[in-house]
């Protein structure tokens, strides 16, 4: 069988919606923000086959980028849930109750 | 994806320059406060003062011409010119309530200023982005640095959860908004909004792809401008954040969510405003009403500003339906559409000013309050007696409310009048009628905290301290906020000439 671009339009379609789900449904923070990070995989896979399909070298350059985004994002995210854990001694988003009223 | 004509010509370096000042200043502080042994804890703002200064005398002296520059990245001319004033205004304000508070308890963020001025170089580029990739990049600068802000306070778990929450719905929502530009650079083929323009004009490509995309990135833009059903994060975030952040996430933040989204609007009009124009009636109308009515039974008044901020998003969406209306995109009727659009476009452009200066004024004050300690700081009975006690703090948050409401001879007032005008004059006569209403809802939940200030007395609060840089600048704010209401003609003609650049 030959692969083609719609194999892999639904690969990370797949990808975008596993990782949509897993945000929605776990609540771990940990795990929610792997979730993101899927998503944001996805896309990159999407980026990689309309800049093949389109010849053009503009979509690498947004997977550059989006490496580098995610990266810091995930740095900033873990960052702040270290901070949260030392004072709740825990990483799930249900229990962080500082805001509700 | 245009090229750039290495080495950068002369142009190019003078439509960098402002991004420089602001990004190399950044990072000048950050150096400074690292290695300079010596530093007193004033030093940085004044520090940071001076690159806001210095960016906006940049500005002022250097004109590189009107236009996409830099191989089609970012669009110079009065568009861009006119946020970079309105984001490094806010950079200023901010910069001083932030200092304000810090003298008082030593509360010392030093990593604050550098992160406020790559926040502002992210809202810089986003706003005078002309490609997607322009858009992403500047999004993402803005909104990482805002996360740190909110959430960077060490030893407040308030403050961390609030920069989590931010954190992990903002990226949920930017990953939906990178797929939306997948998607629209598959259909285009280009990142370049000209490029992209041109294919929607020739209608090439699936159009399926353009449909999913656009509905994608709406959702992104959604999220930072904190439009229903994607504001979940709004009061949280508002809240737990402090007030000085708060304050600049309502304005600046919101600004240059509105800024992209009305350049991606006009980008894709021609083709995708039978999709946008409903939905986004819906979404603005369902915004103005859930944010007004949570808002009336809020008693923490930085919860209340945060429901009050939803309801403006509210308001401003009105400007962007209007761009989209039918009455816009018809061609049979070339120059009322023209002049429909542009004044919904300049009416967005005067709202946005009016409601960052007046929202800063109220969050300079309740800054201030805000650091008398105590769980129910922020809440509204503890502003009983404030008229007697403090005067000036008072008097300036009731101008800002009042303002807020909507209420002549304020700013607030004016900002309606051009906005729903332009509604008016698009035919969307329901749509205006909703949004009355809705700001005369909005009237008792500010008139509550001003009773509360000029009519309740309470025995004397304890807190006595007297953060007069921050409550004058505040005061400031408010004689503005005063002024525009009264004389609006100059401002609104300078808005209005802004917009020429946009194309209709």
């Amino acid at each position: 069988m030959e692969v083609t671009m719609t194999h892999y339009l639904v690969l990370a379609a797949l990808l975008f919606l596993t990782g949509m789900t897993g945000f929605i449904v776990r609540r771990n923070a940990i795990v929610m923000l792997m979730c993101v990070e899927l998503m944001l995989a996805a896309t990159n896979i999407v980026f990689a086959v309309f800049a093949r399909a389109h010849a053009d070298g503009g979509g690498h350059v947004f997977i550059l980028m989006n490496f580098a985004i995610a990266a810091a994002e995930a740095a900033i995210g873990l960052a702040i849930l270290v901070e949260i854990y030392r004072r709740r001694r825990t990483v799930n988003v249900d229990d962080l109750k500082a805001l509700m009223e | 994806m245009t090229h750039f004509e290495m080495p950068l010509d002369a142009t190019s370096w003078s439509v960098l320059l402002p991004y420089l000042v602001i990004g190399g200043g950044g990072l000048l502080v950050m150096l400074v406060d690292a290695f300079v042994r010596t530093l007193k804890k004033d030093h940085l703002s004044y520090l940071t003062l001076c690159v806001f200064l210095a960016s906006i005398v940049v500005q002022i002296a250097v004109h590189p011409g009107e236009g996409p520059r830099l191989g089609g990245m970012l669009l110079a001319g009065d568009w861009s010119r006119f946020f970079n004033y309105l984001f490094a205004g806010i950079g200023i304000m901010t910069t001083i309530f932030a200092t304000g508070i810090y003298d008082r308890d030593g509360r010392y963020r030093p990593e604050f200023y550098p992160l406020l001025l790559f926040t502002v170089l992210g809202m810089m580029v986003l706003a005078a982005a002309n490609d997607l990739l322009a858009v992403f990049l500047g999004l993402e600068t803005m909104s990482l640095a805002t996360y740190i802000l909110a959430g960077g306070v060490r030893g407040n778990v308030r403050s961390s959860e609030a920069g989590f929450k931010y954190l992990v719905l903002g990226g949920f929502s930017s990953a939906f908004l990178l797929m939306g530009m997948a998607l629209l650079y598959g259909y285009a083929g280009d990142t370049n909004f000209d490029a992209i323009a041109r294919v929607l004009a020739t209608g090439g490509g699936a159009t399926i792809l353009v449909t999913a995309g656009s509905a994608l990135m709406l959702m992104g833009f959604g999220f930072k401008v904190a439009m229903v059903p994607f504001h979940m994060w709004t009061p949280d975030v508002y809240d737990g954040a402090p007030a000085y952040v708060t304050g600049f996430m309502a304005t600046a933040v919101k600004a240059a969510g509105f800024a992209i989204l009305l350049r991606v609007a006009l980008l894709l009009q021609p083709q995708l405003a039978w999709a946008w124009y409903p939905v986004l009636t819906v979404f603005a109308v369902l915004t103005m009403s859930l944010g007004n009515l949570v808002a009336l039974v809020q008693n923490n008044i930085k919860r209340m500003l945060a429901w009050s901020s939803i309801a403006h998003a509210g308001y401003l969406l009105l400007g962007v339906v209007t761009l989209l209306s039918p009455a816009v995109g018809d061609p049979a009727r070339q120059a009322l559409a023209r002049t429909v659009g542009e004044s919904a476009a300049s009416a967005v452009l005067f709202y946005l000013v009016g409601y960052s200066l007046m929202n800063l004024a109220a969050f300079g004050v309740v800054n201030v309050l805000s650091n008398r300690g105590g769980e129910d700081a922020d809440d509204i009975n503890r502003y009983a007696g404030l008229s007697r006690r403090r005067p000036v703090a008072a008097a300036t948050l009731a101008v800002a409310l009042l303002s807020l409401a909507g209420i002549p001879p304020f700013v607030g007032f004016m900002a309606k009048f051009y906005l729903f005008a332009a509604v008016v004059k698009a035919g969307l006569v329901p749509l205006a009628v909703i949004g009355v209403i809705n700001s005369l809802v909005s009237v008792y939940y500010y008139l509550r905290v001003i009773v509360v200030m000029y009519m309740k007395d309470t025995e004397a609060d304890s807190y006595d301290g007297v953060e007069w840089v921050s409550v004058a600048t505040a005061g400031a704010l408010a004689a503005l906020v005063l002024y525009l209401g009264i004389r609006p003609d100059a401002f609104h003609a300078a808005a209005a000439s802004v917009i020429r650049q946009l194309p209709f």
